[in-house]
C-alpha cells in the first residue's frame, strides 16, 4: 500500500485511490489507521470512506449466504467502529448496509414463498386466485419500505406490541425459515443470491450517491426557512449550512453573522467567509468553486462565539451544522454550540439544525462525557509556553452536547422534523436488531 | 368467590366470573401485571364459553371487557392488556396467512388458549429485556431515586446490581422514596411499597437510603436521575402511575435531572387524559370536608351499604396520577429506549 499513498497526504483521498489497487484486508487496515490517527475527520468524509470500503468488502466477498456476508460486515464494522467510536456516522453506515442485506435477503426470500404460493394457488389460472395471493404482498410490501422495522406476509405479528401475544416459532428466525412452512425449505438457490448481492451493491451505491447529493437537498428547503431581511446566526464552517445559506442567498437578501469558533475551527471559518480554500481533502468531496456568501451580496459579519450572548438579541433564526445527531434528539456538534443553543432559547430565537439523515444515530447517548472528545491541546495554549503549560491542566474539547429541548427544528434531506420525530427516522433507517451489533 | 382454574375445571356448569378470576390472577402471582392478568382472564374465558364465530367471540369480549373494567377501580392498567388482546385477535384475522380469513378460526382459537402461560412468561421476559435495554443507564457512581413498587424497575437495578463483581461491575447507590399513604393492609407487616426492593437491593451490597416523599426536592440534589415504574402508558407518552410520581417529575425538571420511565410495552394504552383529574378512575384524594359532613358521612355509611351502580372507588392507597409527557425523558421499554412521542406510534400500529 505505501506506495500509492505516500504520493498523497493521507486522507479520504488517498484512501479511495488506494482501494482500487489494494487488497480488501489493506484497505481495512488502511481505514482503520486512517481513523485512528484522526486523518480523516468530518462526518461525511468518514461515511464517504466507510461506504466505499464496504462497497468493495461486499463485492468482493464470494458467499451465497446472506447471512455469511451479514457476518462479515459486521465483523470490518466493529473494527472500524473500535478504531474511532466517537465517529458515529462510520457506525450509521455500516448498520444501513446491514440493513440492505436483511431487506435483500427477506424481499427475495418473500419473492420466493410468494411465488410458491402463487404457483400452487393458481392452477386453475382464474385471475381471482392471482390477486388473492399478491395483492397482500404488495400492500406489505409498501408497509415494508415506510415503516423499515416491519416485515412480511409469512411473519404472523407485525407490531412490537404483538410480540406478546404471538406464535412462538418466529421470534429468533431471522436466519431460518419463516413460520409459514415454505414448500421449499432451503433459503436460497445460489442463482438469487448472486442477485442479492447485486442489489446490496446498487443499495450501497445509493446510499455513496447520497452522500453526494445530501447537501443539495437539504439546501432545496433553504426558502422555506429564510426570508428577506432576516439575520440568521451560524456557528463554524458547516459546508450543508454554508450551502443552505447560498441557495437562499440566490434569492433572497438577508444577514448572517458567523461565529467562529476558535481554536478548532476558525481558519477553516475565515476561509469560508473568503472563499478561499483550505487545502485539505475536503476538495474532493465538496466543489470549491462555489462563490462564498459576500459574492452574493449577504452582508456577513464575523464574531468570536464569546460574543454571541451579547448579539442574539437582534438575531432572527440560528441555523447550525452537526458532527452527528443522537436517537433522543439531541446532538454532538463542535464546542460552543451548545453556548449558542442555550442563548438562543434565553432568547426565544428558533434553533433549526441542518443534518443530513447519515448523521442520524440509532445510539442513545447513555453517557454524554464519553461523545466529546478532546483535542489538541497545544492549540489553546502553545508549547512554547513551556512553563505555564506545566503548572495548568490546558484542555481543548471538540464538540459539545446539545440536549434536544434545545432544538426547535431539524432539518434533513427527508425534510423537517421535530426533535422528538427522530426516532421514526432511526426505525425507518436502520434495524433494530444492528443497532447494538 | 373466588374461581381458581382449577375449580373452574370440574365446575363447568357454574357462569364464569371475569371479575374474580381476573382478581385471583392477580393475588396468585405476585410478579403478574395488570394487563398481563386481563389477558389471562379473557384466554379462561375463551377456554369456558365455547363460541365458534368469530363475531360471537368479538361480542363476548367486548362485553366481559366493559364488566370487568367496570368492576375495577382502576381499570387503566387492565385496560392495556384487554385492547391488546381484542386488535390482535381482529388483525390476525384479517391478516392473510394460515391464521387469517381463509385459514381456520379454530387455528387462532387454539393457539391463544394453548398458549396462556407462554404469555405470561413473555411478560416476565419482556422485563429482561428492558433491564438490558436499560443497563447503559445506570453507570458506575451515579445515584438514582425511585419510588413505587414497580416490577420492571425492581429488575433493572437488581440487573444492574447483579453485575457487581463481574466483568462490568456498577456500583451505584439507591435512594428509594418510600410512600407514606400506602398502608398494605394485607401485607405482613404493614410497610410500605417497595421494601421488598429495598432489602433485595441492600442484599446484593447496593447501599439504599429511603426517604419519605416529603423529602424528594431535599435529595433530588444527590441524584444523578429519576427512574420510575408505570401503570399504564397514554397516548401522549405521559404516564399514570402512583400517587407521588407526578410531584417527583416535576422536581426533577426543575432541578435538570433526567426522568426514565421504565415499563413494558403491553402497558401501552389508548387514552389521552389532558391532566390529573381526567383519568377514568374514581378517586377521592382531594376532598374537602366540614365537621358536618363527617358527622353525616358516618351516619350514612351505616345505612347504604352497597350500591351496584356507583363507581367503584379507588383507595387511597392505591391512588394514582399522571406525569405529562414534558417532564419524561425517555421510556425504558422492551421495544427499545423510546421518546414519550413514540408512544403513539406503536399504539397507532396496532389500532389502525
Amino acid at each position: 500500500m505505501p506506495s500509492t499513498a505516500l504520493a498523497l497526504t493521507p486522507g479520504l483521498a488517498s484512501f479511495l485511490k488506494s482501494l482500487k489497487t489494494n487488497p480488501i484486508d489493506t484497505s481495512i487496515e488502511n481505514l482503520v489507521s486512517l481513523l485512528k490517527r484522526r486523518q480523516i475527520r468530518h462526518s461525511r468524509s468518514c461515511a464517504t470512506a466507510t461506504a466505499y470500503l464496504l462497497l468493495r468488502v461486499v463485492s468482493a466477498c464470494r458467499t451465497s449466504e446472506s447471512a455469511k456476508l451479514i457476518e462479515r460486515v459486521q465483523s470490518v464494522g466493529r473494527r472500524l467502529m473500535a478504531a474511532q467510536p466517537r465517529e458515529m456516522v462510520v457506525g450509521n453506515i455500516v448498520r444501513r448496509v446491514l440493513g440492505l442485506i436483511r431487506d435483500e435477503a427477506e424481499d427475495d426470500r418473500e419473492a420466493e414463498f410468494a411465488l410458491s404460493e402463487a404457483g400452487s394457488e393458481s392452477q386453475p389460472q382464474t385471475p381471482r386466485a392471482f390477486d388473492d395471493s399478491s395483492l397482500p404482498l404488495d400492500r406489505d410490501m409498501l408497509s415494508l419500505r415506510g415503516e423499515g422495522a416491519e416485515r412480511s406476509t409469512s411473519r404472523p405479528p407485525l407490531t412490537s406490541m404483538f410480540s406478546l401475544l404471538s406464535h412462538p416459532e418466529p421470534e429468533h428466525s431471522l436466519p431460518s425459515t419463516p413460520g409459514t412452512q415454505s414448500p421449499n425449505g432451503r433459503l436460497f438457490s445460489p442463482g438469487q443470491s448472486k442477485d442479492v448481492r447485486a442489489e446490496v451493491l446498487e443499495g450501497i451505491n445509493e446510499i455513496i450517491d447520497e452522500l453526494g447529493q445530501v447537501d443539495d437537498q437539504i439546501a432545496a428547503y433553504a426558502l422555506d426557512h429564510i426570508h428577506s431581511n432576516e439575520i440568521i446566526l451560524t456557528h463554524t464552517s458547516s459546508t450543508t449550512v454554508q450551502k443552505f445559506l447560498l441557495k437562499a442567498a440566490a434569492k433572497r437578501k438577508f444577514t448572517v453573522i458567523i461565529a467562529e469558533s476558535f481554536p478548532n475551527n476558525h481558519e477553516a471559518t475565515h476561509a469560508t467567509i473568503s472563499g478561499t480554500s483550505l487545502g485539505d481533502d475536503e476538495n474532493l468531496t465538496f466543489d470549491s468553486f462555489q462563490k462564498p456568501l459576500i459574492a452574493h451580496g449577504i452582508t456577513v459579519i464575523l464574531i468570536p462565539d464569546s460574543a454571541v450572548f451579547a448579539l442574539m438579541s437582534r438575531v432572527n433564526k440560528v441555523i447550525l451544522g452537526t458532527h452527528s445527531v443522537l436517537a433522543n434528539g439531541g446532538l454532538v456538534a463542535s464546542a460552543g454550540t451548545r453556548v449558542i443553543a442555550r442563548a438562543a432559547k434565553v432568547h426565544q430565537t428558533p434553533v433549526v439544525v441542518v443534518s443530513g439523515v447519515y448523521k442520524l444515530s440509532p445510539v442513545y447517548p447513555f453517557d454524554f462525557d464519553s461523545l466529546i472528545e478532546y483535542g489538541d491541546a497545544s492549540k489553546v495554549l502553545p508549547y512554547e509556553d513551556g512553563d505555564l503549560v506545566d503548572k495548568i491542566d490546558v484542555q481543548n474539547p471538540i464538540y459539545d452536547y446539545v440536549p434536544a429541548e434545545l432544538i426547535d427544528l431539524y432539518i434533513t434531506n427527508l425534510g423537517g422534523h421535530a426533535p422528538s420525530y427522530l426516532y421514526r427516522i432511526v426505525s425507518d433507517h436502520y434495524r433494530k436488531e444492528d443497532i447494538s451489533f | 368467590m373466588a374461581t381458581t382454574s382449577e375449580s373452574t375445571a370440574t365446575a363447568v356448569a357454574k357462569p364464569f366470573d371475569i371479575v374474580a378470576t381476573y382478581n385471583e390472577l392477580l393475588r396468585s402471582d405476585p410478579d403478574l401485571t395488570m394487563p398481563i392478568a386481563a389477558i389471562e382472564a379473557l384466554v379462561l374465558l375463551l377456554t369456558h364459553e365455547p363460541s365458534s364465530t368469530i363475531s360471537e367471540t368479538l361480542d363476548l369480549l367486548a362485553k366481559s371487557t366493559a364488566h370487568l373494567k367496570k368492576s375495577i377501580p382502576n381499570p387503566i392498567g387492565l385496560s392495556a392488556g384487554t385492547d391488546l388482546f381484542q386488535r390482535y385477535l381482529i388483525t390476525t384475522l384479517q391478516r392473510p396467512g394460515q391464521l387469517g380469513p381463509a385459514g381456520d378460526f379454530k387455528a387462532i382459537r387454539t393457539h391463544l388458549l394453548s398458549n396462556g402461560r407462554l404469555f405470561i412468561r413473555r411478560a416476565k421476559e419482556s422485563r429482561e429485556k428492558i433491564a438490558a435495554f436499560g443497563r447503559g443507564f445506570i453507570r458506575d457512581g451515579c445515584t438514582v431515586l425511585t419510588n413505587g413498587g414497580s416490577r420492571a424497575v425492581a429488575s433493572l437495578l437488581q440487573k444492574a446490581a447483579d453485575e457487581e463483581g463481574g466483568p462490568s461491575a456498577v456500583r451505584f447507590n439507591v435512594i428509594y422514596v418510600l410512600s407514606s399513604i400506602s398502608k398494605d393492609i394485607e401485607g405482613p407487616s404493614g410497610e410500605p411499597e417497595g421494601m421488598e426492593t429495598v432489602r433485595a437491593l441492600r442484599a446484593k451490597g447496593v447501599p439504599v437510603s429511603t426517604i419519605p416523599e416529603s423529602a424528594v426536592a431535599y435529595a433530588l440534589g444527590k441524584a444523578d436521575m429519576v427512574i420510575v415504574g408505570a401503570e399504564g402508558v397514554v397516548e401522549n407518552g405521559g404516564i399514570v402511575s402512583r400517587m407521588g410520581t407526578y410531584q417527583i417529575g416535576i422536581l426533577a425538571k426543575a432541578i435538570g435531572k433526567p426522568f426514565y420511565v421504565v415499563a413494558e410495552s403491553h402497558k401501552f394504552v389508548r387514552l389521552y387524559p389532558l391532566g390529573q383529574y381526567d383519568l377514568p378512575i374514581e378517586q377521592h384524594v382531594v376532598e374537602f370536608k366540614t365537621e358536618e359532613d363527617i358527622a353525616h358521612k358516618s351516619a350514612q355509611q351505616k345505612s347504604v351499604e352497597s350500591d351496584a351502580d356507583r363507581p367503584v372507588e379507588l383507595p387511597l392507597e392505591d391512588s394514582v396520577d399522571f406525569t405529562p409527557p414534558h417532564l419524561i425523558s425517555a421510556l425504558i421499554t422492551d421495544s427499545g429506549v423510546l421518546t414519550p412521542s413514540a408512544v403513539s406510534e406503536e399504539l397507532i400500529k396496532i389500532w389502525f
